[in-house]
């Protein structure tokens, strides 16, 4: 007894007078360094003061609390607009562009459409935080380690139930082309007002269809049918071509030999005109003398035929059968 | 004596601190309560704050008061009309009362097991109720509402096939409804264990492996009937365009050579009216121009090559014979 005694004397003994004060200092420090906080430009505050909300939002930069965990601030992104992407994850936040398509992904975008058919569908969520409280302490936001955050956790399930909802009311055809913008309004109309039944706290900006497709080994398929139908549209086009190329000049000749033929008439009248009054003139003039006139128009056209004539016989009209002593044949070809 | 005494009095002072930190709790924002004593419930805490307890006799168990995840089970499922499906579902819930909730499931996981068992369950069951197009189909189209008739008449032209590859599938109640009366099914169930289901939905729905494949080759098939159509459709076009060309070309080219033909007959007819009203005047106009036609022929037949025989009978070379004027 006197052992344990001594021992405990020595122990208290041993505690110099000043370990109280270094105690103190430490606890002082701490009470210093967790009575304050910052807060970034696009964050806002929510603090609760013994697990009770209390301030509610504090102002950007350095704000004071009281230590020791009896008021705890927790801190969310409001101006930051987040985003959730399905299908696909971006590798780098830097380059837009830089997507990584993976097997892996393929569950989130594989959806059935309203015809029954399989369409690969990605895309990506945009949405701010608008009411901190409801998103920090509706879900397990901050308990765990920071990838397990449900209430992100329910915003993907809630996601991924709507866009196959609203795509499983659209034919293939429809997603796969026209009813793109139709189907991203119907995805955000619902997911916001689920937002609010879900008390998420959360706001839906936009939801962006990035990438729609058939499925992996169909798709060559479909990109098949675009070829036929641009080979279609081409084989049409050329048809018309070939046709204006002929019919256009076509129509111009035919054009053109109506005008000739046209211009034909109008030289035949006229050439008939022009001869019917040469003849009206020479007759009138022949039938002021016709005897004279007449003699003079045959004797001119004989001296003419004559002149042109290669040879000429004239037979005394006393002399006969000289006819068959002429070599005809032999002149004649000569 | 000083020392000693200065040591009691510490042990003291944080026997104190112990029993009286025992004594209070903090319930978070996110966290609701009961307190036991001696296993008994005497005491329920849900609004958030420094709480006070006897120390020691009394025990504090906490619950979450948060929105709870519960996924479900992966699973095939053989639809109403006989087709493989997987589907993945989701829930959220939340522990209402904790007590019975404590009394019934425990905790969480004893939770989560009542939740798979009947969730899941009710799930398969409706999917094996309902065909195909009900779990995929949920709202009816604003922009595109067929008439039963007009879409079986779509589908039956599709083949006969009644799969209706490329029409929007009919359906009465649809996805949506399907899991809010599993949703609303379950409500009253889980109430009992304490638990408020705040929503229950599909999140996937895909064809099995097996079906898949089926479906891929539907779609090929498909694809091919298009692509044969569009081949088809743009040769024929461009025969037919190739035919109206040919038939425009001879038709123009026709049309040009009549108009032409009927000119050039104006033309003639026009240019012997002109002559014979010339040539026609009188018996003696008639001769005249006999006369002269005659004579003018013989300048343009007669060439160097041919020879000309005269008698000196002829009137031309009458004077060569004798100088007198012949008998008249």
């Amino acid at each position: 007894m006197s052992d344990a005694s001594n021992i405990a004397k020595n122990v208290i003994q041993k505690i110099p007078a000043g370990i109280g004060g270094v105690v103190l200092l430490i606890i002082v420090v701490v009470g210093v360094m967790t009575s304050w906080f910052t807060v970034d430009p696009e964050e806002q505050a929510v603090v609760l003061r013994l697990g009770k909300i209390h301030g509610e939002i504090r102002e950007m930069g350095f704000n004071t609390k009281l230590p020791f965990g009896i008021e705890q601030e927790y801190k969310v992104p409001v101006l930051r607009q987040l985003k959730e992407e399905f299908g696909f994850r971006t590798v780098s936040s830097n380059s837009r562009s830089q997507y990584q398509y993976g097997g892996n992904y393929d569950a989130e975008s594989l959806m059935l459409t309203g015809d029954l058919n399989v369409a690969d569908v990605e895309w990506v969520t945009q949405f701010t935080i608008t009411d901190p409280k409801k998103y920090l302490f509706k879900y397990r936001v901050h308990d765990r380690r920071p990838q397990h955050n449900e209430a992100i956790m329910a915003f993907r399930d809630m996601n991924e139930a709507v866009m196959r909802q609203v795509v499983g009311d659209h034919t293939i055809t429809e997603v796969l082309t026209s009813g793109r913008t139709l189907i991203q309004r119907k995805v955000i109309e619902k997911l916001q007002a689920m937002c609010k039944d879900y008390e998420l706290g959360v706001r839906v900006d936009q939801v962006i269809l990035q990438d729609i497709n058939p499925p992996e080994r169909v798709k060559p398929y479909f990109n098949k049918v675009n070829q036929a139908e641009q080979e279609r549209d081409t084989l049409i086009e050329r048809a018309r071509a070939q046709y204006n190329q002929v019919i256009e000049p076509l129509e111009g000749e035919a054009e053109k030999s109506v005008a000739t033929a046209k211009g034909f008439k109008e030289r035949r009248i006229n050439e008939a005109k022009g001869d019917a009054a040469a003849f009206n003139s020479l007759f009138a003039e022949y039938q002021r003398a016709p005897e004279i006139t007449r003699k003079r128009i045959y004797l001119e056209t004989m001296e003419t035929v004559l002149n042109k004539a290669g040879r000429k016989i004239i037979l005394d009209e006393d002399v006969s059968g000289i006819l068959p002593l002429l070599n005809l044949n032999q002149e004649g070809t000569r | 004596m000083k020392q000693g005494a200065f040591a009691f009095g510490t042990l003291i002072l944080l026997a104190i601190l112990i029993v009286g930190f025992s004594s209070i709790y903090v319930l978070d924002v996110t966290k609701q309560a009961f307190i036991t004593q001696l296993g008994k419930v005497v005491k329920e805490e849900t609004n958030p704050g420094l709480k006070f307890k006897t120390p020691l006799i009394q025990k504090v168990h906490l619950f979450d008061k948060r929105y709870l995840e519960w996924d479900g089970h992966r699973s095939q499922v053989t639809t109403g009309d006989q087709r493989f499906i997987e589907i993945d579902t989701y829930a959220r819930w939340a522990i209402e009362d904790a007590k019975s909730f404590f009394e019934k499931v425990k905790d969480e996981s004893g939770a989560r097991t009542r939740l798979d068992d009947i969730l899941d369950g009710a799930a398969r069951k409706a999917i094996a109720d309902h065909p195909l197009a009900e779990i995929v189909r949920s709202e009816e189209r604003e922009d595109k509402k067929l008439s039963t008739e007009e879409a079986q008449k779509a589908q039956d032209e599709d083949g006969g096939s009644g799969k209706g590859a490329n029409v929007l599938q009919t359906f009465d109640v649809g996805r949506l409804k399907i899991s809010r009366e599993i949703l609303s099914d379950a409500k009253p169930t889980l109430a009992e264990f304490g638990i408020a289901l705040l929503d229950f939905r599909f999140k996937r729905i895909n064809y099995a492996a097996v079906d898949q494949a089926k479906i891929f080759d539907r779609m090929i098939a498909s694809q091919e009937e298009k692509v044969a159509e569009f081949t088809g459709k743009g040769k024929g076009e461009a025969l037919k365009i190739g035919g109206l060309q040919q038939l425009e070309q001879e038709t123009i080219k026709s049309e040009a050579e009549r108009q032409v033909r009927e000119i050039h007959g104006q033309a003639d007819a026009e240019a012997a009216r002109i002559y014979t009203e010339a040539y026609n005047q009188s018996a003696e106009s008639r001769e005249f121009y006999e006369f002269l036609t005659t004579l003018n022929a013989y300048k343009t037949t007669i060439s160097k090559n041919d020879w000309l025989i005269f008698s000196t009978q002829s009137e031309f070379f009458q004077y060569l014979k004798q100088s007198t004027k012949k008998s008249e």
